[in-house]
């Protein structure tokens, strides 16, 4: 059972059943949510609110948990806050299997470091890549790849003419 | 050169598969190999890669590499006005355009609180089922030829070719249609896609019987795929995996039937499940799900209600041509529209929706503004490969192929 002295708020945004969880309770909670019949965890990921005023936000980002359970068909997020340089969280891998991937993607991406991990290495991105993409002070566009330079020469070589 | 135990020896052999000795003995008495499979194998669907521990030809550990189709589409949407989204939509599952539209639609609509017309629900409907089938006919065309029977591709790219004229009919575009938007669908259903898909939906039983006298009694590929890549009930669940992965193991979940959207919840279909777990319990589930689409279709089709196609709401969908040049108000919320686009309130929403591959949702963030914040695809390729190794082990090689041919990958949903 989910003890309430964990759930920070909680609330529904547009039909969607939510609760806020303090970052270093998430485990514990989850793990409780477990047991409570939330089975499988849909997906995992962070939303990163740099510069975003429409609300006041506790941290600038946030882990989203979707969990769901398969005989009653609730489902449930669950948000936590992080900060930090790196931003880190306990993983889940344990247990929830698919959450493997999904927490690899997530510090690939936004950089979150998954304490516990058995094997946080980046996933979608190449190995070398410096940055965490989908951070909102990554600009879109831009970056130097492969063939860049020839990129280059054919879009410059009409103005040359 | 010395090849002595523990000693990692690196050579490349035919086109871009490289071998290295991990100095580990197998159960033969032999050591076993590291092999690179793919990236650019033609059996891997895609761009996938797998690194495989073999003893002799079987497979003891299996580890898949991900990400060469990355394509940032998350981060484009964060970059483009609502409206803009749906094409990046399209993009990542590849064979199935219009249902990821659906979950970003929907994902869309329940932010902004709007609930679409009844014909915008049928038509959502028939152009899922549609796409289910199109996604499984390319499944079991590819499959086919994988597992030896060649002819499968012919057959089933016949009727794939017919939908892709229904979708040119109906949107303007083969594959990725765009069609469905938040607040409805592009534009109604003409008189000749209605004609065509009845005529479709009459041949189409006729077809699925042909593949099956191909595949289902035929004896190679039945020894090709019964009892090859179990897996278990328990593990499917516990692994994520959805769609004919999940169901191919005799777990009856299907969005369509146990969260129902778009009106699912009023059509008469079985969901198709196999108790066999194997690579032949997943080709009778999509086969099944095959005829339930087309049951589905002819429900759809033959109650299509009439009415709008769009919500009349003004500031998330931009007025009727021929207004334009009557209402100064429709020139001024066309030009809003395309200019600066609208806003959705602030909040966030997971809407999921069942694509030909299992459980596809969206996540999305609104702060407010006109562009999302944030965008998530939750892809079911990218879940249900993680069984791969589950699946695939101790089996041979060639088994490997028929294994990632039913978990039915779409690499581009993997790596979005």
């Amino acid at each position: 059972m989910i003890v309430d002295s964990l759930i920070v708020d909680r609330g529904v945004s547009a039909g969607d059943a939510w609760i806020t969880v303090a970052s270093e309770n998430a485990r514990d909670a989850l793990s409780a949510l477990k047991g409570d019949g939330y089975q499988l965890l849909v997906f995992l990921t962070c939303v990163d609110h740099l510069a975003d005023r429409s609300r006041d936000w506790p941290a600038r980002y946030e882990l989203v948990y979707q969990l769901r359970n398969l005989e009653t068909r609730e489902q449930l997020r669950v948000r936590a806050f992080v900060d930090g340089d790196p931003p880190r969280i306990d993983s889940v891998s344990d247990l929830f299997p698919p959450a493997n991937w999904d927490e690899r993607e997530t510090y690939d991406m936004f950089g979150i470091v998954f304490t516990g991990h058995p094997d946080l290495t980046r996933i979608l991105m190449p190995d070398d890549w410096v940055g965490h993409p989908l951070r909102r002070d990554y600009p879109v566009g831009g970056e130097v790849v492969e063939f860049s330079e020839e990129h280059e020469a054919w879009r410059t070589a009409p103005e040359k003419a | 050169m010395a090849d002595g135990a523990g000693e990692s020896v690196s050579s490349e052999i035919g086109q871009g598969i490289t071998i290295a000795k991990t100095g580990e003995t197998g159960a033969f008495g032999g050591e076993l190999l590291t092999i690179n499979f793919g990236p650019h194998h033609p059996s891997t669907h895609g761009v996938l890669r797998l690194i495989v521990d073999l003893d002799g030809e079987q497979v003891r550990r299996l580890k898949p590499v991900i990400g060469y189709l990355h394509t940032g589409i998350e981060k484009q949407a964060e970059a483009l006005r609502w409206q803009q989204v749906v094409v990046v939509t399209d993009r990542h599952d590849y064979l199935s355009p219009p249902i990821n539209n659906l979950a970003y639609a929907l994902a869309v609509e329940r932010l902004l609180g709007v609930d679409v017309p009844p014909r915008a629900e049928a038509l959502r409907v028939i152009m899922s089922e549609l796409t289910r089938l199109s996604s499984h006919l390319v499944w079991l065309g590819t499959s086919g030829i994988e597992l030896g029977a060649s002819t499968m591709l012919m057959y089933c790219f016949r009727e794939r070719d017919t939908i892709l004229d229904m979708n040119e009919e109906i949107s303007g575009f083969r594959m990725h249609t765009s069609y469905i938007r938040p607040g409805g669908v592009m534009a109604d259903a003409t008189p000749r896609f209605l004609e065509m898909l009845d005529r479709f939906i009459a041949k189409m039983p006729s077809n699925i019987d042909e593949y099956e006298d191909l595949l289902t009694m035929n004896p190679i590929f039945r020894s090709r795929t019964i009892g090859i890549g179990r897996l278990p009930a328990q593990d499917a669940k516990v692994l994520g995996a959805t769609g004919p992965m999940l169901r191919g193991s005799g777990v009856a979940w299907d969005l369509r039937r146990s969260m129902p959207y778009s009106g699912y919840e009023n059509y008469d279909f079985e969901v198709a499940t196999s108790d066999l777990c194997d690579c032949y319990g997943r080709y009778l589930v999509r086969i099944k799900e095959m005829r339930e689409a087309v049951k589905i279709l002819r429900q759809a089709l033959d109650r299509l209600p009439d009415g709008p196609v769009n919500i009349d709401d003004r500031k998330v969908l931009p007025p009727p041509r021929e207004e334009l040049e009557t209402s100064m108000e429709a020139v001024i919320h066309h030009f809003k529209l395309f200019t600066e686009g609208y806003t959705v309130p602030p909040g966030d929403v997971y809407v999921a929706v069942e694509s030909g591959r299992g459980e596809n949702g969206c996540y999305v963030v609104s702060d407010g503004t006109h562009k999302p914040r944030r965008v998530k695809f939750r892809a079911a390729s990218f879940v249900n490969l993680q069984p791969l190794e589950r699946m695939a082990m101790n089996h041979m090689v060639a088994d490997m192929v028929a294994i990632i041919g039913t978990a039915d990958a779409v690499l581009g949903d993997v790596d979005r």
